[in-house]
């Protein structure tokens, strides 16, 4: 378990914007993996400037790129003047990727969260969303398995109430035939819905 | 049946309560909207009568629009999009233990926007819808250019930084088949990208899912213990921000009038208004000012009687929740048009009833059970954190029965997350988002009115008053977000100005 | 674990005694492919009830809007051809192969119901300084390129009526302001941003009623229930004879390849529910003509509607790809 001494160790004046309040960031200074961001960010506003001029070119004022095509140009100027404010900023030496902007629960995090979107489909709602459930709170609380396992299912089955029953959001079932199991519910309730 | 048989009959009295106390829960999670519930509700009450039927639907609107404040306040996640700026001020408050403090301005500043809503609907109706019908596509464009604007206030910290944000947001809002022309935009001729991305998915990933994970970062951080003995403000407070509210609900009762704009842009322009009239916050605005919690509050929950005012007078829907409720009339058998005010006024009435009805128990509900709320914060941030991805991922799937939202949620989430710590603002992101369609069909519609001609199109403007109004007013914000003018009002009036 | 096995097991119980249990054993699945409020949505909402009683089951509706209808269409396409995956949809689908937004249309489905048609009016800003369509017709010659008709994007309603409108009156110069969907067209005809707007009678009944925009003809041969007042557009010009009655509709549908007794038990419901008193109330006060049309008479339907309208926006010049490309014959003169 990797994590457990991370957190421990993580710096107070941690500048990951946890409020919009206080913004992450550092005015005077360049935090690891920024200058990176920012020229992200600038070579995807050129793809979508150069995706915008494709829509309509310059034909009319009304056409549908005329908007994209502006604010897309707005975000290449932005992302330049910013990517240029950023390199002549001194780099922040007493932070690192991987403590500061990538600790690796966060990845871990990301990992799992990817992996439920790859499972959702084929595995269906629930058995993901349980499996999700334990193995990051299991991973958090570091608490006993049976605890864990309580939890999950309590927290999931809420849920799940309140979606599938109430608002009736009908997530993939996956291999789990949900329908049929209300269905039965129903019938054994109502009596048969005929 | 009129303004008072909702107080004569227990069970629509009992119902409008119901749906209220539904409401805040469902505007409390992230992913539930009103517009989902209230068209649950259609056929859920199929067989009903009209009026426990509408008792329901009000109540849970009214609910609803309030309940998104919570979460807001208290995990910094925005239960609906109305409620993003009120996480701009209520959060910090909450990470000092005046959670409390702050859902109980929030409740009281709700009850009143609300109140001054529902009472230009019954008061001023004809007059208000005559004049959201007078707002042309370009009147639209301007407001839409206004509430870009807002941008400014909206990014602490550096503004080309928020501006590329808002930038963004706008061109996330054009992603997919374009509405009027049916052409590809920003598409990379995949299919997935077609029908476009939701902007409730954006929200989610952006403050659900990257709050989240930068949480993770202080995992074992003991939550903040929360004061919950004050919860009603005194008549001192209530009594000094009542200018603002007025104004603010008023921003509200206007901006939900209109048809195409609702209570997300009002609190947006009302938290701006705030941070503009206000000369001594007692704490700076993003840091637990008390006004910006007014603002936004006021304004949305008055936007609910604004929605009202062009669906009884017109039958035209002010917003989506109220599209679906004409469609509730026509299927109990009603004609909800301009004709229904004429010849049924009753039921105008009852639905002024119904809403005063729901905004008293939206008080009640409101600062009652706070403690429930606050526990949830209080609860391990192991079971939190893990609980608000899992709620931000089926909360996106639930917006449109989706598992591409699911996924461009978690991608926002991510990308949110460096957003985040390299000191870029969400808020315009949204702002963005939200204004992207007001935007850009209003410009096209106006210009194609103009036949393409630019000077006409400015033509037009000076010659319609309320072009001009809003013309003057975006020229006028606009300066004075710009150097120059700080420097002119140093000179004129002898202060240093912000 | 433990847990999830015998659910698992459990689970397994219950499908292998449903092998042989009667449709439907589950909820079926509605998809709407236009969002909530909106006449679609309306609609089958009003009729689904009445149409559950009968199929005694329950019909989870939900609305998957984007594309223009075609997310929704897609995804009900692509499910098992079950039974449990019913799309509730509009005219759009038969458009969307020549306007270039899909490559499915109604052809990959069998319909279980045509509910009802609308009718087209053309409708007008109280002030426009004209009262009837010829009225229009002579100011819009006189003044080219100052009027201004709503739009609902290439393939919808009101671009369709245009088309007929030069097919039979030739050339039209005016200026096409689109919005997205009728219900913001109209509100922005009352506040004057356009002058004319061809929209469905339902939509437009009750603001003709309360006076805040004038009919200046039915799109039909016969004058409307709702509007008995309002000329037909035959009664100025006999040409538009040859492409009436033309409207939208309302149909729901499974995906090709279901079994023909689910087929058979889902067309009995929503027969059945079509028939519904206060379904058909609600129907004639919004002005639409009931159909409900299943089986062969229904592909014949929608086949005449699909040749008529696709050639029609053709020789407008509207479409992305000629109905020929998709083997949609022009139809017979």
């Amino acid at each position: 378990m990797p994590q457990t001494d991370t957190h421990t160790i993580i710096d107070p004046e941690h500048h990951d914007g946890t409020s919009d309040a206080t913004p992450g960031g550092e005015p005077t200074q360049r935090r690891p993996g920024e200058l990176a961001f920012g020229a992200f960010l600038l070579i995807g506003s050129l793809a979508l400037l150069w995706n915008a001029y494709g829509i309509a070119g310059f034909e009319a004022l009304s056409s549908p790129g005329a908007i994209p095509m502006a604010t897309s140009f707005v975000m290449v100027v932005t992302a330049a003047l910013v990517l240029l404010r950023t390199s002549r900023l001194p780099p922040d030496r007493t932070e690192t990727i991987s403590r500061d902007i990538l600790p690796p629960v966060v990845l871990i995090f990301a990992a799992l969260l990817i992996g439920y979107g790859v499972l959702l489909r084929p595995l269906g709602f629930l058995p993901t969303s349980l499996l999700f459930l334990v193995i990051s709170i299991k991973l958090l609380s570091r608490r006993s398995w049976a605890w864990v396992l309580m939890i999950s299912v309590v927290c999931l089955v809420v849920i799940w109430l309140i979606f599938r029953i109430v608002f009736t959001v009908l997530m993939p079932p996956g291999i789990v035939p949900e329908a049929e199991f209300i269905q039965f519910f129903r019938n054994m309730i109502g009596g048969g819905a005929s | 049946m009129d303004f008072m048989t909702i107080f004569t009959q227990p069970q629509l009295l009992l119902l409008v309560g119901l749906g209220t106390f539904a409401g805040v829960y469902v505007g409390a999670i992230p992913g539930l909207s009103v517009t989902m519930a209230v068209s649950i509700l259609i056929s859920f009450t199929f067989a009903w009568d009209v009026l426990p039927a509408l008792s329901l639907m009000i109540g849970i609107y009214m609910g609803g629009v309030y309940g998104g404040s919570r979460t807001a306040i208290l995990l910094n996640i925005p239960g609906a999009p109305s409620a993003i700026a009120t996480a701009l001020d209520g959060y910090p408050m909450a990470q000092r233990g005046e959670a409390g403090t702050a859902i109980g301005v929030t409740t009281v500043m709700s009850f009143l926007g609300g109140f001054i809503g529902i009472a230009v609907l019954a008061l001023a109706a004809p007059f208000v819808s005559d004049f959201a019908l007078s707002f042309q596509p370009r009147d639209y464009m301007l407001l839409a250019v206004l509430g870009i604007l807002l941008v400014g206030s909206l990014s602490q910290g550096s503004l080309v930084k928020g501006i590329f944000a808002g930038a963004l947001g706008i061109a996330i809002g054009a992603v997919g088949r374009d509405p009027l022309t049916f052409s590809e935009r920003f598409t990379f001729d995949l299919t997935i990208m077609q029908s476009g991305i939701s902007f409730i998915a954006v929200m989610i990933g952006m403050f659900g899912v990257s709050e989240a994970l930068a949480q993770l970062h202080h995992v074992d951080k003991e939550a903040v213990r929360q004061k919950i003995d004050r919860i009603v403000p005194s008549w001192a407070t209530v009594k000094k921000h009542l200018p603002l509210s007025l104004q603010t609900s008023t921003i509200g009762v206007v901006i939900g009038a209109l048809p195409g704009t609702g209570g997300d842009i009002a609190a947006l322009m009302a938290y701006d208004h705030a941070k503009r009239v206000t000369k001594n916050p007692e704490r700076p605005f993003g840091d637990g000012a008390i006004e910006g919690l007014v603002a936004p509050e006021t304004a949305n929950n008055a936007a609910v009687g604004g929605a009202f005012i062009p669906m009884m007078t017109l039958g035209i829907p002010g917003d989506a929740v109220t599209a679906i409720m004409i469609g509730a009339l026509f299927i109990h058998g009603l004609n909800p048009g301009p004709m229904l005010m004429v010849e049924q006024p009753n039921m105008f009435w009852f639905i002024v009833g119904a809403l005063v009805t729901a905004n008293f128990f939206m008080l009640l509900f409101g600062l009652t059970g706070i403690r429930l709320f606050t526990k949830i914060v209080e609860m391990p941030r192991s079971v939190l954190i893990p609980m608000i991805m899992l709620l931000s991922i089926v909360g996106a799937y639930a917006v449109n029965n989706s598992i591409t939202d699911v996924y461009w949620m978690l991608a926002f989430g991510l990308f949110g997350y460096f957003m985040r710590h390299y000191g870029y603002p969400l808020g315009p992101v949204i702002l963005g988002v939200i204004l992207s369609r007001l935007l850009d069909d209003n410009w096209r519609r106006a210009i194609i009115s103009e036949r393409e001609d630019l000077g006409a199109f400015f033509m037009g403007i000076f010659t319609s008053p309320l072009s001009l109004v809003l013309f003057l007013a975006v020229i006028f914000i606009f300066v004075s977000q710009t150097p120059a003018w700080a420097w002119f009002k140093g000179r004129v009036f002898g202060r240093r100005a912000a | 674990m433990k847990k999830i096995l015998s659910g698992a097991l459990g689970a397994l119980l219950i499908c292998a005694s449903a092998a042989v249990a009667e449709y439907p054993e589950k909820e079926i699945q509605g998809i709407i492919q236009w969002g909530a409020g909106g006449s679609t949505d309306t609609v089958m909402r009003s009729v689904t009830p009445h149409a559950e009683e009968v199929l005694g089951g329950k019909v989870v509706m939900q609305n998957v809007t984007g594309g223009a209808g075609a997310i929704g269409l897609n995804q009900v396409a692509a499910s098992n051809p079950d039974g449990y995956t019913l799309l509730m949809g509009a005219e759009n689908p038969l458009l969307y192969k020549v306007m270039g937004l899909g490559d499915k249309d109604y052809s990959d489905f069998t319909p279980i119901n045509i509910l009802a048609r609308g009718t087209a009016v053309l409708v007008a800003n109280p002030d426009a300084p004209f009262d009837d369509y010829a009225g229009m017709m002579e100011y819009i010659r006189a003044n080219p390129g100052q009027v201004r008709f709503g739009s609902t994007g290439p393939g919808g309603l009101p671009s369709v009526v245009t088309s007929m409108i030069q097919s039979v009156e030739g050339e039209l110069d005016v200026i096409t302001v689109p919005y997205d969907g009728d219900g913001p067209a109209l509100t922005a005809l009352q506040g004057g941003a356009i002058d004319v707007m061809p929209a469905v009678v339902g939509a437009a009944v009750e603001f003709i009623r309360g006076g805040k925009m004038k009919p200046l003809a039915v799109i039909d041969t016969e004058a409307s229930e709702s509007l008995p007042d309002v000329p037909t557009i035959t009664s100025f010009n006999e040409g538009y004879a040859e492409h009436l009655p033309w409207g939208p509709f309302f149909g729901v549908f499974v995906p090709k390849g279901t079994p023909d007794d689910v087929v058979a038990k889902l067309t009995e419901a929503y027969a059945a529910g079509a028939e519904n008193a206060d379904f058909v109330k609600l129907m004639d006060d919004r002005g639409f003509t009931m159909m409900s049309i299943s089986g062969a008479e229904a592909e014949e339907f929608l086949n005449n509607w699909q040749q008529g309208t696709a050639w029609l926006l053709q020789d407008a010049g509207l479409t992305k790809a000629s109905p020929e490309e998709f083997g949609i014959e022009r139809p017979a003169e």
